[in-house]
C-alpha cells in the first residue's frame, strides 16, 4: 500500500517512510537473473570467498533498488519523473543481512514556481553498518 | 563482436549504443527480485530503477567486465515517467578512469532515451576494479 506524502504535509525535518528487506543468497541469483548482471563476485561463492571481500555480496543495484522504493511510496510519480539521485556505496550487502532504507527531508526551496525537496536517504544493515549514503531530490509538479 | 577490454576503455570511449524492450514480462521478473512495488505493474510504469539497472546491463555486455569488479558510487537522474512496453536506447561513454592504489575506478556516463529520442534517464555509474 502506498505511503505518499501529501504535498501540504512535507516538512523539513521529516523522515521518509522507511523500507526493510531480508537478503538471501536466493534473492541475489534472482536479481543476477532479472538484471543480467552475473558478475561471480555476486553468485559465485568459491569465487568471492578468494577475493578480499571473502564472500559473495549483493548488487549495489539491488540495495539502490529499496531506496528507490522508498522515494516511490514517499513521493509516487513525482520520483519518476523528476527524481534524481547522487549515492555512495560504503560497504557491501550480504546474504542474510537486513537492509533498512530510509531517509529524511533537508530541506523545501521553491525556484521559479517549481517546489524541490532534497533528502538525506541511507540504507544500514542489521547492525546499523551504512550500506549507501547519499542525497536525492524530487521535484514536484 | 568481442568485447572490449577493460585496458581500451580510455577516456572519451564511447560504448555502442544499445536497445532493450521493457515488456511487462520484464517487469514484472524485475519486480519479483526486488520484493517489491507490484501494483506498479497495473499502473503501467517501469521503475525507474529497473531501466537504469538494464541501462548498465546493456552498457557492462559491451566491454569485458573484470572479476571482482563493485560498483561505487551511482548518480541517476530520471526525466521522464516511462510506460510498461517503451522500447529504449541507451548509450555511454567513459569519463573518467584513475587509479588509486590498489583499484581503478571508472566513471561512465549513461543516457538513456525513449522510442520519441526523449531523453529519460541519465546519470553516472563509478565502478571500482582491482587494478
Amino acid at each position: 500500500m502506498s505511503r505518499k506524502l501529501k504535498p501540504s504535509d512535507i516538512r523539513q525535518g521529516d523522515s521518509l517512510p522507511s523500507v526493510v528487506k531480508h537478503i538471501t543468497q536466493k534473492d541475489i541469483n534472482r536479481y543476477a537473473e532479472a538484471s543480467g548482471d552475473f558478475n561471480p563476485i555476486h553468485i559465485d561463492e568459491s569465487f568471492a570467498a578468494k577475493t578480499p571481500l571473502g564472500g559473495t555480496i549483493a548488487h549495489g543495484m539491488l540495495i539502490l533498488a529499496y531506496m528507490s522504493e522508498m522515494m516511490t511510496e514517499a513521493f509516487g510519480e513525482s520520483w519518476f519523473k523528476g527524481g534524481k539521485l547522487s549515492v555512495r556505496f560504503k560497504a557491501p550487502a550480504r546474504p542474510n543481512d537486513t537492509i533498512t532504507a530510509s531517509g529524511k527531508i533537508d530541506s523545501i526551496e521553491d525556484k521559479e514556481g517549481v517546489t524541490y525537496v532534497n533528502c538525506s536517504i541511507e540504507s544500514c544493515n542489521q547492525k546499523g553498518e551504512m550500506v549507501i549514503t547519499g542525497g536525492a531530490v524530487v521535484k514536484l509538479g | 563482436m568481442l568485447p572490449t577490454s577493460f585496458d581500451q576503455l580510455v577516456v572519451g570511449y564511447e560504448f555502442p549504443s544499445t536497445s532493450y524492450h521493457l515488456t511487462e514480462s520484464v517487469i514484472a521478473k524485475y519486480l519479483e527480485a526486488v520484493g517489491g512495488q507490484q501494483h506498479l505493474l497495473t499502473s503501467g510504469i517501469v521503475p525507474p530503477l529497473a531501466m537504469a539497472a538494464y541501462a548498465m546491463t546493456a552498457l557492462s555486455q559491451s566491454f569485458s567486465v573484470p572479476k571482482g569488479a563493485i560498483h561505487a558510487a551511482q548518480e541517476l537522474e530520471f526525466l521522464k515517467s516511462v510506460p510498461i512496453g517503451t522500447t529504449i536506447s541507451c548509450s555511454g561513454k567513459v569519463v573518467q578512469k584513475v587509479q588509486r592504489g590498489p583499484l581503478y575506478l571508472l566513471m561512465l556516463e549513461i543516457n538513456a532515451l525513449n522510442q520519441d529520442k526523449e531523453k529519460v534517464l541519465s546519470g553516472k555509474a563509478t565502478i571500482a576494479v582491482p587494478a
